[in-house]
């Protein structure tokens, strides 16, 4: 296992997950396979989502209320559920695009400390 | 809104399907795509399920802590077995009991009958309850005025039954009860056939041919369920007739019989005397109300025409008498004798039912105080009393289950017991069954005994000082613990004494009734039914029948006498035949009726086969003509200064013959098994003319065992007559006991009840008492350290003991007195058990407690100074 190429792959973020949904979803409806490739193409392959992980994230947010469901036809020609973005979805997104910043900011701040005098 | 099961296959099926399009688009090869993909995707069912856990989060946390709970309850059970076990078992005595006999209330009380539109299906009955009769049944001239002007009852069927004794099907003759009806009657009923058809009117009237319906239970026990005996010719006593049809099983009433007739099938009932005279009374009345027309309705115009029957005939209606008409439906005449005995023994097991629960309640109570401090360590970690409460409540809830199931297991054969014993009272109580609705109640109960139980101990509230539970693990016990502890105790024996005292009572009456003194020598008299084809139709050959009985079977090794009666004592007690009895020279004192006395037909040597003293006088003789034997109640009322003997009476009016009385003999009460005085008039079965017909009862006094004399007995009959039924052979001990069945069922039902409820007291008495000395070890280590002796504390835990059970039988006899003064409200007839009962009660329970309390007073008394001292 240690030598799978898998493995350079980063593990996501406790709590990340959600947030990524929500922003892959901001331009437009989209089903789980393509959320999925999304994630994996906007992070260059370096964030790879199980599906055991997406699936119930996205009916996680769909119970929540932040996201909603409808049935579609997949390039695939089969039936797919396309999930969009809703009202309080697109409000939690700023929320959380927020709270992800002031983090990478304070985790930057500890992991990267700038010199005293650089503060001015 | 929330996707079901086919959904999330759906979506991760088409999942699949973009990703092994998207893998074949860029160039793979489709097997090898498909492979991928399917890897890719991980473990489906274990993502379907991640899926569901997203909607359904709530309900699976509950189960889940719920299935927990249940788990850590049967772990801690199986710790705890002794008290798991007792629990179980005492709430399955108390839900069986209840199922058990809620299953036969159904039965009776509640469930409809199988009759179409039993609501308007009405009973008519004629009372005489100035002479006696509270069935006097209907005349057919009374019948026919019914059908000619009432309007509101659509039509009436007509019920009564004759025995036949009856040949056919390739069996033995044998004695049937027949019922005689009309063919309206089974329309009225509302019964339909299982098979062939029922009677119709096409089946009334003399021109009509003998046909005849067998019950469901004759021909499924009897004949098998045979299919082919419709249409078969079998005889009725002198008359032949066809069978043609079953009827559905219908409760029976009012008798049970194996097979229902038309009227022309009975000689009997084609009869001048049946059909116009309108003494002659023997038939029961059954109708259909008319559409539209209400039981009340129908009731008002059956009185009025009634009492305008009773102008009409006041020769038929003596003011006496006080002949009366009740209309009811025929479901409330089912039930309403039943309906008493059958609450009452609700009520019984209801009090058993309290018991059991307060017994397991105060095990309950007793193990949470035990393990207060594992409750404390657990609130302390966190626990919420929210989650103590449903460990509780889980622990209970096993218990109850099991209970349940248990009592449920033993309702099966509760019910076979309590139906067979209710059906005495009602025959719908054979009916009952183990069924659903029966288990529903079984839940209920174990339910509503779980939710009880489980809060029945305090929790330490989280205010409490958690450091005082968590100590050393060890028992304290707050003076409230301990209080309620002993109201429960009390509690079980209080209703364990009001069952005791009511057992004590029945007990009492039966052993009176069983030891009663009869005149009768019980042990050496076989008496056997030797009946006659078909009832009070005069046959020749009867005449020379008996007497060559009487002389054969004498000769049989073995036996001391034969004679031939009319009744068997008890047995036959539902049959009356009373005469008024006129002397010369006696006047009725004023407003005083002449008396009337029971007469007996009898053969010679009937006194000295029955063992029957002759006080003064003679028995009969084979050629005396005219004369009668008294009873020494009859010597004393009509002849009270003077010797009877020799003396003369009349039967019935001042002007029939004069009858020679020639002999005395000692009462002998035959309708009751407890003696009282009664008037009986014996007569010659010779000089009884065609009375002499009805005496068919035969006597044998044997030296040794009358049993082995039956069969001998039987030959000579066949012998002498091929096609004669003998029945029911039996001594008069037997027989007595027989009649005495229900009583003894009565007490054995409720001795059952009192036993259990006793049983379930004394283990809570020393289940308290053990629980109390646990807890004050340390308490008697320092009263043995400062001078008292072992002797001293064993006395003083004895004394709880009896204090507890004296207590419970005062609160007892308040609560049973309170109980006594409604029931005489509702019933008007209760009477205040006697004194014995009473005192037996309270001694067995005092015992009973006293040697519940010598165990944990025996610990107490063998207490070691310093470890008692040390034990906290």
């Amino acid at each position: 296992m240690a030598k799978n190429p898998q493995d350079e792959r980063l593990e996501l973020l406790q709590g990340t997950l959600d947030m990524l949904i929500l922003r892959t979803l901001q331009w437009g409806p989209r089903h789980g396979h393509g959320v999925g490739q999304a994630i994996r193409a906007q992070s260059d392959d370096l964030l790879k989502v199980e599906t055991g992980s997406l699936y119930p994230a996205l009916h996680r947010l769909v119970k929540r209320g932040w996201l909603k469901a409808e049935w579609g036809l997949s390039e695939a020609n089969q039936r797919a559920r396309y999930y969009q973005l809703t009202a309080a979805g697109k409000k939690q997104l700023i929320r959380e695009q927020d709270r992800w910043s002031l983090l990478v900011h304070a985790i930057g701040r500890i992991m990267n400390p700038a010199p005293a005098d650089s503060d001015k | 809104m929330r996707p079901n099961e086919n959904d999330l296959n759906d979506e991760l099926r088409g999942h699949l399907a973009i990703d092994i399009k998207q893998r074949i688009d860029r160039g793979e090869d489709p097997e090898s795509a498909r492979r991928e993909a399917l890897r890719e995707l991980g473990y489906m069912p274990a993502v379907h399920e991640e899926m569901r856990r997203v909607w359904y989060s709530g309900w699976y946390d509950q189960t889940e802590a719920l299935a927990r709970d249940i788990r850590f309850a049967l772990r801690s059970l199986i710790r705890a077995k002794a008290l798991a076990v007792t629990v179980v078992v005492t709430l399955a005595l108390g839900i069986g009991a209840n199922t058990a006999i809620f299953s036969v209330v159904r039965s009776v009380l509640l469930r409809p009958l199988v009759n179409r539109e039993a609501d308007r299906l009405i009973y008519i009955r004629q009372t005489a309850r100035g002479i006696g009769a509270e069935n006097y049944t209907f005349s057919v001239p009374e019948i026919n005025d019914f059908k000619s002007r009432v309007t509101t009852v659509a039509a009436f069927g007509d019920f009564s039954t004759v025995d036949f004794t009856l040949i056919g099907f390739g069996q033995e003759p044998r004695l049937v009860k027949a019922g005689v009806v009309n063919g309206a009657f089974f329309e009225v009923m509302g019964l339909r056939p299982v098979l062939g058809r029922l009677l119709s009117a096409a089946d009334d009237g003399p021109a009509a041919a003998g046909v005849v319906v067998l019950t469901h239970r004759f021909w499924t026990t009897v004949l098998q369920s045979d299919p082919s005996v419709i249409g078969q010719t079998i005889r009725l006593g002198p008359r032949s007739a066809t069978v043609v049809g079953v009827l559905e099983p219908s409760v029976p009433y009012p008798e049970e019989t194996q097979v229902i007739a038309n009227v022309v099938t009975s000689p009997h009932h084609s009869a001048a005397t049946m059909q116009t005279a309108r003494g002659h009374r023997m038939t029961e009345l059954f109708g259909r109300l008319a559409p539209g027309a209400t039981l009340e309705a129908a009731r008002a115009e059956l009185s009025s025409v009634h009492a305008s029957m009773v102008r009409e005939y006041p020769q038929w209606y003596s003011a006496k008498a006080r002949v009366q008409l009740e209309v009811r439906t025929l479901r409330d005449q089912l039930a309403s004798p039943a309906q008493t005995i059958l609450l009452v023994l609700l009520a019984a097991t209801a009090v058993v039912f309290v018991v059991a629960c307060s017994n397991v309640a105060n095990l309950i109570l007793a193990r949470s105080v035990r393990r207060e401090g594992e409750l404390a360590v657990r609130t302390s970690l966190g626990a919420s009393r929210g989650a103590l409460r449903r460990t509780l409540l889980a622990e209970s809830l096993v218990m109850c289950t099991g209970g349940a199931i248990l009592g449920l297991m033993l309702a099966v054969p509760l019910v076979a017991v309590a139906s067979r014993y209710a059906a005495r009272f009602s025959i719908r109580a054979l009916e009952a069954t183990v069924d659903a609705g029966v288990l529903w109640l079984g839940a209920g109960l174990a339910v509503a005994a779980a939710v009880l139980l489980a809060f029945v101990p305090r929790l330490a509230s989280s205010d409490r000082r958690a450091g005082l539970g968590l100590t050393g693990g060890s028992v304290r016990v707050t003076p409230g613990t301990n209080r309620r502890l002993r109201i429960f105790a009390t509690v079980q024996i209080a209703c364990s004494f009001v069952l005791l005292v009511g057992a004590g009572t029945l007990v009492a009456t039966l052993t009176a009734m069983q030891t009663a003194n009869t005149s009768y020598d019980m042990r050496k008299v076989l008496a056997i039914d030797v009946p006659s084809s078909a009832t009070a139709v005069f046959d020749p050959t009867r005449s020379t029948f008996f007497p060559e009985a009487i002389r054969r079977i004498g000769e049989l090794p073995g036996v001391q006498g034969v004679a031939v009666g009319l009744v068997v004592p008890w047995r036959d007690r539902s049959f009356s035949n009373k005469a008024q009895l006129s002397v010369e020279g006696y006047q009725p004192g004023d407003g005083e009726e002449s008396p009337t006395a029971q007469l007996r037909i009898i053969s010679p040597g009937f006194f000295g086969v029955l063992g029957v003293p002759i006080v003064s006088g003679r028995d009969f003789r084979e050629d005396d003509r005219d004369v009668a034997i008294i009873s020494q109640s009859v010597a004393q009322r009509m002849f009270p200064n003077a010797d009877a003997v020799n003396r003369s009476l009349r039967l019935g009016t001042a002007t029939a013959p004069p009858r020679h009385i020639i002999g005395i003999v000692a009462d002998v009460d035959d309708q009751n098994v407890v003696q009282e005085p009664t008037l009986t008039i014996y007569q010659s079965i010779r000089g009884g003319g065609a009375m002499g017909q009805l005496a068919n009862r035969l006597f044998v006094r044997a030296a040794g065992d009358p049993n082995t004399l039956v069969p001998s007995v039987t030959r000579i009959i066949r012998e002498i007559s091929a096609d004669q039924a003998v029945e029911r052979p039996a001594t008069l001990e037997d027989v007595r006991a027989e009649v005495l069945t229900p009583e003894r069922l009565n007490t054995f039902v409720f001795s059952a009840l009192g036993g259990i409820a006793l049983l379930i007291a004394v283990i809570g008495v020393a289940g308290v008492l053990a629980f109390s000395v646990g807890a004050r070890t340390r308490e008697f280590g320092v009263r043995l350290a400062i001078g008292s002796t072992p002797r001293d504390l064993r006395t003083g835990v004895l004394w709880d003991g009896v204090r507890i059970a004296a207590l419970g039988i005062a609160a007892g006899a308040a609560g049973g007195y309170a109980l006594v003064r409604v029931a005489q409200g509702i019933w008007g007839t209760v009477h205040l058990p006697g004194a014995l009962p009473v005192i037996g009660a309270a001694i067995v329970l005092l015992g009973a407690a006293a040697i519940a309390a010598l165990m944990p007073a025996t610990r107490a008394s063998r207490l070691d100074v310093m470890q008692a001292l040390r034990s906290e």
